[in-house]
């Protein structure tokens, strides 16, 4: 299932154009992360993968979004759900039930799912985001985090193809967040899962993409691997982003030494870093 | 010398006999996970919640009983969602609010009025109603409010959450001028890389306790034990036995660079 | 309680309103809200609740005696202060109104604090009421503790900032709480708006297909009993009302 994007270009009603002529296949099983300054267009084109934008925010939009074929500007917001996963920035507004447990099931009553396949992927989801010792308590109980986790299950539990994230690190902790895409690559690797994140915080976004997607302004200006992207640290911070620190330490020994060094991941890092100590 | 002494036990243990010390003119962070009770004892340094047992003394005077609005004249407090203060419908009201409230003479809240805009560049916005605003600029508005108000103590509640790089940037650069003139920053925040380049000192909590409060490296010594991760320079440092660890990107290639110049001498001399 | 079939307790509920309605007499009004308050307390419902139920209540529960006393005096004169004249019949209508207020409420909060809004809204669409509605329904009803939330930290926030109430009533009022009240407005559009727009991306309401229930509710032995029950009890006590008067006078139970 890949997701196709074409020229893509979209106005919110009052405003002026948040996306222009985004270009962009997203393949199935790829981890695709989306970066760019605050205001650039992330959320927008989250938003435009199921339809959203434009039908439910109305406005005007050029191009084309297709899911597997189907044109999201063409076929309900709803129908979307078994393909497309979205998990909003603020997990309040997509709780909608009494308990975590009726939560996760709410999705799939609304597929008309027989009871016995509701109960096996509620159960499945809950343990998949370890919120399994919290399915009778109610939504408005939880911390911050564990909501998150639970916007996250009630979406998994569709068991979309494709899952969208916008900014998953605002209400996660350090530990929720590599333990949350930690669970998201075993599911990538395992099922074939697409991911699409937006997110600002480098060393995540390092540490599990495939490619990263930059926008500038509404404008698609980068897409490339964290290697290549993060070794170009002048160029992010022209666009206002971060990179991991071990890219700032990669840029910084380049220079005093010129050893050619291109650091993303810390584990990668270490490795190099080791190696060029025993050459010497 | 201010002196934040504080003790507490709640009926659902957020927090369990805490007591912490602010110096004056300190660059102290406040860290540990979701739901740790970071927040809860920061607003305690307000007034906002009270103490079942224990007080809060701010220069050695309790402020059991004062209005939090005369509390409000030292200690500012940016929450973390900054849609939660505004309400105006300009910016220049939004910000002018704080100073109104601590009822200085016109002149006086319109100068600093101008003076916060001018800082965060907002004079652009000034006209506009500030709910419009992007997030970005909202957090700005934020800021610039409690800017206006000119606390000697600042207490920040994630005040980088959700800000791109520069945006960041431009907080930390704000966060380290106040400092350098004399405020108190205390700085809630997740970002173990902020904490090491920026934070003097630490205080680290964990399930409603206050589990370590020391300077900025001998936490990170402790990271293990609080179950805190360093940033990547530090755990770097680290494995190549770097002495001292390094904080920041800087420390690291330096200490780093020496110890690749000192290996390459070795391996010159024994050939 | 809390077991009871969701359609159950509603048909109850209507049942007891109409009953509360019917009845003027000061007596029965004081029983039925004992026996409502007992209610509460076996379906353990917390302390506070119904403390803070009492509280919101207080003003009402004041007021209705004094209406009554003062523009629809009748009866004897029991009491005279100054120019007021406490005429026994009066007294009791007005503490008979304020006693069927309170009991109302209670009524109603029995139902909403022993069901999960979940459980209430399938009852509903059970009866038939569109499933939107439902859904609709029990969002409002999640919504009034965020909606708390959400005022005690915009309140905290703009106490930072040195808002302070001076004045407690009136315009004054309003206008000092302006700060807390427009950010709870722009947020709670924000978050109407997101949540719709989560709601399709879930899946609600997608073309043709006939929405199935996680947990299903089914009328038990006991809950036919208690429908039985309830409809007899209440059949007999409006036969009481009908043929003997039964609770149509403010002081006397059989005039």
């Amino acid at each position: 299932m890949t997701v196709v994007i074409q020229d893509l270009s979209y106005a919110y009603p009052d405003g002026d154009w948040a996306l222009r002529d985004v270009s962009l296949r997203v393949e199935q099983g790829e981890f695709l992360s989306i970066m760019g300054a605050n205001g650039a267009g992330k959320s927008t084109l989250c938003l435009a993968l199921n339809g959203i934008v434009p039908q439910a925010t109305g406005g005007r939009i050029r191009g084309n979004v297709t899911v597997d074929g189907m044109n999201t500007k063409e076929h309900p917001v709803a129908t979307f759900a078994q393909q497309v996963g979205i998990v909003f920035q603020n997990p309040e507004s997509q709780l909608f039930s009494a308990t975590v447990e009726a939560e996760v099931a709410f999705g799939l009553e609304n597929l008309g799912l027989p009871r016995d396949e509701m109960q096996d992927r509620v159960g499945w989801a809950l343990d998949l985001l370890r919120i399994d010792d919290l399915r009778d308590r109610s939504p408005s109980q939880l911390s911050g985090g564990e909501r998150h986790r639970l916007a996250i299950a009630s979406v998994l539990a569709m068991s979309p193809k494709i899952l969208v994230l916008d900014e998953p690190s605002a209400n996660l902790d350090p530990t929720g967040r590599s333990e949350l895409l930690s669970a998201l690559k075993d599911l990538k690797s395992t099922a074939g899962l697409t991911v699409i994140m937006a997110e600002h915080e480098s060393e995540l976004i390092a540490e599990f993409s495939d490619r990263i997607a930059v926008l500038d302004s509404g404008r698609l200006t980068k897409l490339e691997t964290p290697e290549r992207l993060f070794s170009d640290i002048d160029g992010m911070r022209a666009l206002g982003l971060g990179v991991p620190q071990v890219s700032e330490v990669a840029a910084c020994l380049n220079r005093k030494f010129g050893v050619g060094l291109n650091l993303t991941r810390y584990q990668d890092a270490h490795r190099s870093l080791r190696a060029l100590l025993n050459a010497r | 010398m201010c002196n934040v002494w504080f003790s507490y036990r709640d009926g659902d243990d957020v927090l369990k006999s805490v007591s912490i010390r602010v110096q004056q003119g300190e660059f102290l962070a406040l860290i540990g996970q979701n739901g740790s009770g970071k927040t809860t004892l920061a607003k305690h340094l307000l007034g906002l919640l009270h103490p079942r047992e224990g007080k809060v003394l701010i220069r050695g005077e309790d402020i059991h009983g004062k209005p939090v609005g005369e509390i409000a004249r030292r200690v500012g407090y940016v929450f973390q969602n900054p849609d939660h203060q505004i309400f105006s419908a300009t910016t220049r009201e939004e910000i002018s609010y704080g100073p109104r409230n601590l009822q200085l003479g016109e002149a006086e809240i319109v100068r600093r009025t101008e003076r916060a805009m001018e800082r965060f560049d907002l004079k652009v916005h000034a006209e506009q109603q500030p709910a419009t605003l992007s997030f970005g600029t909202r957090r700005k508005v934020a800021l610039a409010s409690i800017y206006a108000m000119d606390p000697q103590i600042w207490i920040l509640d994630e005040p980088t959450g959700g800000l791109d790089w520069r945006s960041e940037q431009a907080t930390m650069t704000l966060l380290h001028e106040l400092n350098e003139a004399g405020k108190t920053i205390v700085l809630i925040t997740h970002d173990m890389r902020i904490v090491a380049e920026h934070a003097k000192r630490c205080i680290v909590m964990s399930e409603g306790r206050v589990v370590a409060i020391d300077e900025t490296r001998r936490i990170m010594e402790q990271a293990g034990v609080l179950e805190i991760t360093p940033p990547q320079v530090w755990r770097l440092a680290c494995a190549f036995d770097l002495q001292p660890l390094s904080l920041t990107a800087e420390e690291f290639c330096w200490e780093y660079g020496r110890r690749l110049a000192t290996e390459s001498e070795i391996s010159v001399s024994r050939s | 309680m809390h077991d009871t079939d969701p359609r159950v307790k509603l048909l109850m509920l209507v049942l007891t309103v109409v009953l509360l309605l019917v009845f003027q007499n000061l007596w029965i009004m004081l029983a039925s809200w004992l026996l409502i308050l007992i209610l509460h307390r076996s379906a353990k419902v917390p302390r506070d609740r119904i403390r803070f139920l009492l509280r919101a209540l207080l003003p009402v529960t004041i007021l209705m005696p004094l209406i009554w006393v003062i523009f629809y005096p009748a009866g004897e004169v029991v009491i005279s202060i100054g120019f007021i004249n406490i005429r026994g019949e009066s007294l009791a209508q007005g503490l008979t109104v304020a006693l069927r207020i309170q009991a109302m409420t209670f009524a109603i909060f029995a139902v909403l604090f022993t069901t999960d809004t979940d459980t209430l809204m399938q009852g509903l669409v059970r009866l038939r009421m569109p499933y939107s509605w439902g859904l609709m329904l029990s969002l409002a009803l999640r919504y009034v503790p965020n909606f708390a939330n959400s005022y005690s930290s915009i309140h905290q926030a703009q106490q930072a900032r040195g808002l302070e109430y001076e004045s407690t009533r009136g315009l004054k009022r309003v206008r000092e709480m302006m700060p807390v009240l427009v950010p709870m407005i722009i947020g709670s559009f924000r978050s109407s708006e997101q949540m719709s727009i989560a709601l399709e991306a879930r899946g609600f309401g997608v073309p043709g297909v006939r929405r199935t229930y996680l947990s299903v509710i089914r009328f038990r032995a006991l809950d036919w009993v208690l429908v039985a029950l309830g409809l007899i009890v209440a059949m007999a006590l409006l036969a009481l009302n009908l043929a003997y008067g039964f609770g149509t006078d403010p002081i006397a139970i059989f005039p």
